[in-house]
């Protein structure tokens, strides 16, 4: 994870994507969170690449993708 | 489920009277294999993508709506199978990435003002001390600042024998410790360590390989709004809805729709057969092409199992036997992962060890020392001789130094203060790997280069013993990678053949990785696009030209599709091409490229010859692959 000056770069990986249209059901739940200035989803990896505000809770990030009908956590590695 | 209902159908049309149980029965099959279409033709045109789905959508409601059931489910039920291939595939790649992480290590045990703390591996600080105990997972990057030990490095360099540390020695998050106690200065920590690289480099070219477009899409691109729009002005201009919709259904290209996936299944399971498994198409087409093939030394060209090479008598009072059985007894109480090859050596030569010694020491770099019999037995390094104060040790080191360089790791051995024997072990090169490289050249492969993390000597002893064409030693799996792009870079499709988790970034880089099945990690087998079952080398040269067969066969069966819609469509436009005849023509082309695609499936002449193989073949789990005889 970079820390810059005001953004923190978070990346969740998720299981199970079936389906090309669950990245724009993710990249939509997670960019309407106050502080979220970027999402990407990659599809093949199933990684969830998030830039946002230092003040949003790592949490908040999964339980949004959770909403949207998917696991996902925090990655160290 | 759909061929089952499409089974049905035609036997009620074979039994009964009346056809109407057999219309349902295929309207049914059509919509079971058709809806999931019909979604992914809906989702496609969300993201303003025009796929041959839509036109497989569109055509098969337009034929129901005519009342030809039959190419309805026909079409649709050929296509759900066309795509349950790529879905198998994704879903591999998945499961690759788990086993990456799962290599991952968890916790860390931290020194912080003098006391052991327990943190997650992400949370320790740069610079900051962590203990390394035997069986634990290193959880950084660092340096070694104290102790001494044995790591398990096969994650990251592929190694098959823990490597020695101690202070200023380099160590790995994600190696294992089989011995000893480290203290270890962090330099790397979570995403900055090799480990991590590793993994986001095979997230990276999974991505970048999801991204290119299958034939298929491009081609439908265009010819799915031509036939649309074809069969919309041909309806509009002869005011015939049956013109049109016979145009849409015509088009519908059965024959194509199949013609490629049906070559490849064939190519596909002749290739189970013989215990290739490829995970689809795309690799096929690929593997035509290879020019190039790199290949990983543990576990590939060599068996990745330690075996006793040498026996030096140094004493001239002793015999070859009685040094082994020294080593042996000395061994026995070990656990030391060469210990086991020492003692199945001493074993398979009738001089099995009875019991433990009376007491075994580990010095962890150095080797060990055991009390058997009345006897002190030391095996190890120079090292552990100076520490026991073992004179006359000349003739050892010039032994073992003659070892090292013919690429072997030689463990001296010695009886109370006298200097016995030698012993060396090596890994194995495989019997077949020699036949393997030649057959690779003829079956047109340029250029056979080798790549270990091994050092140089080992890895030029096993180059000059096979005939790779060019080694590269001590590489990271970062320099694996490079040397993948390298080759890439002076224009060559590359095949990259490896076993390990440390192969995985060079494998998913390789426009086509093969994985070593019976031997390699399931991280390899993962990642890879063919994986080679049951340990045979010479599968691989097989795999590329049973590849370039199945690519000769994809085009032939395209051509025919192609061409029957073209003159099918030229003829419904001209008239004289009616919905029933346009039907069976279609039939017909479809069943010619299916007994095409059949030919792949024959049998060629199987050459069982490798001596080595392997009872103990292990399929990655949920799959069973039918085992060549």
């Amino acid at each position: 994870m970079s820390t810059t000056s005001a953004v923190t770069r978070t990346v969740l990986r998720a299981e199970g994507f079936s389906c090309p249209s669950c990245v724009a059901k993710i990249e939509k739940r997670v960019g309407q969170i106050d502080g979220v200035a970027r999402v990407k989803v990659h599809f093949a990896s199933a990684r969830i690449e998030i830039d946002h505000a230092p003040s949003v809770p790592v949490d908040d990030l999964v339980a949004a993708v959770a909403k949207a009908g998917y696991v996902a956590a925090p990655v160290t590695f | 489920m759909s061929g089952v209902l499409i089974v049905l159908a035609l036997l009620a049309d074979r039994l009964l009277v009346s056809s109407l149980p057999g219309d349902v029965a295929m309207v049914a099959a059509a919509v079971v294999a058709g809806a999931p279409i019909a979604v992914k033709a809906v989702n496609a045109l969300r993201a303003s993508v025009i796929g041959i789905d839509l036109l497989v959508a569109v055509a098969s409601i337009g034929a129901i709506a005519i009342g030809e059931f039959w190419e309805a489910a026909a079409v649709t039920f050929l296509f759900a199978v066309g795509h349950a291939l790529e879905t198998a595939t994704l879903n591999k790649t998945r499961s690759a990435l788990a086993a990456l992480v799962a290599v991952a290590p968890d916790g860390a045990v931290v020194l912080r003002d003098g006391v052991q703390v327990e943190v997650p591996a992400g949370q320790v600080g740069t610079g900051e001390t962590v203990l390394v105990k035997n069986g634990a997972k290193v959880p950084v990057d660092g340096v070694v600042i104290g102790g001494t030990g044995a790591l398990d490095e096969a994650s990251i360099t592929g190694e098959s024998i823990p490597v020695e540390k101690s202070a200023g020695d380099q160590v790995f998050a994600g190696t294992v410790s089989r011995g000893g106690f480290l203290r270890v200065r962090a330099t790397g920590v979570g995403s900055d360590t090799t480990l991590a690289r590793i993994i986001h480099r095979v997230e990276e070219a999974q991505d970048a390989k999801a991204e290119t477009q299958l034939f298929m899409d491009r081609f439908s691109a265009w010819y799915t709004p031509a036939i649309m729009v074809l069969a919309l002005v041909a309806g509009v201009i002869s005011g015939d809805i049956v013109l049109g919709l016979t145009l849409l259904v015509i088009g519908c290209p059965g024959a194509l729709v199949i013609s490629i996936p049906v070559s490849i299944v064939a190519g596909i399971g002749r290739a189970a057969k013989d215990g290739i498994l490829i995970k689809g198409g795309e690799y096929l087409e690929t593997s035509a092409r290879i020019s190039a093939v790199a290949v990983d030394k543990t576990g590939t060209l060599t068996r990745g199992r330690p075996q006793l090479t040498d026996v030096v008598v140094l004493d001239p009072g002793l015999d070859r036997a009685q040094v082994l059985t020294w080593a042996a007894r000395g061994e026995a109480g070990s656990e030391h992962p060469l210990a086991r090859t020492i003692l199945d050596a001493a074993t398979a030569d009738g001089l099995g060890v009875q019991g433990l010694p009376e007491h075994t020491e580990p010095f962890p770099g150095k080797g060990i020392t055991a009390t058997a019999e009345g006897h002190r037995i030391l095996i190890g390094n120079l090292a552990l001789l100076e520490q026991f104060g073992i004179a006359d040790t000349e003739a050892a080191a010039r032994t073992a130094e003659e070892l090292s360089q013919a690429g072997r790791t030689p463990m001296i051995v010695a009886v109370d203060d006298r200097v016995v024997g030698v012993v060396a072990v090596a890994d194995e090169i495989r019997r077949d790997a020699a036949r393997m490289v030649a057959e690779l050249h003829a079956a047109g492969v340029r250029k056979v280069v080798m790549l270990t993390g091994d050092a140089r000597l080992v890895a030029e002893a096993v180059g000059t013993a096979t005939g790779v064409d060019e080694v590269r030693a001590g590489l990271l799996p970062e320099d694996k990678l490079e040397a993948i792009l390298e080759l890439q870079r002076e224009g060559h499709t590359v095949a990259m053949v490896g076993d390990g988790v440390n192969d995985a970034p060079a494998l998913a880089t390789a426009d086509i990785g093969v994985a070593m099945g019976a031997a390699g990690s399931a991280v390899a087998v993962e990642t890879a696009d063919i994986a080679l079952m049951g340990d045979n080398l010479l599968r691989l040269p097989e795999a590329i030209s049973l590849a370039r067969r199945t690519v000769a066969n994809m085009r032939q069966n395209i051509t025919i599709a192609v061409t029957t819609v073209a003159f099918l469509l030229l003829g419904v436009l001209l008239g004289g091409v009616t919905m029933a005849i346009g039907m069976l023509v279609h039939e017909v082309s479809v069943l010619v490229v299916i007994v095409n695609a059949m030919r792949l499936l024959r049998a060629r002449k199987y050459r069982s010859d490798d001596p080595g193989a392997s009872a103990r073949i292990r399929p990655p789990a949920d799959r069973s692959v039918p085992q060549a005889a």
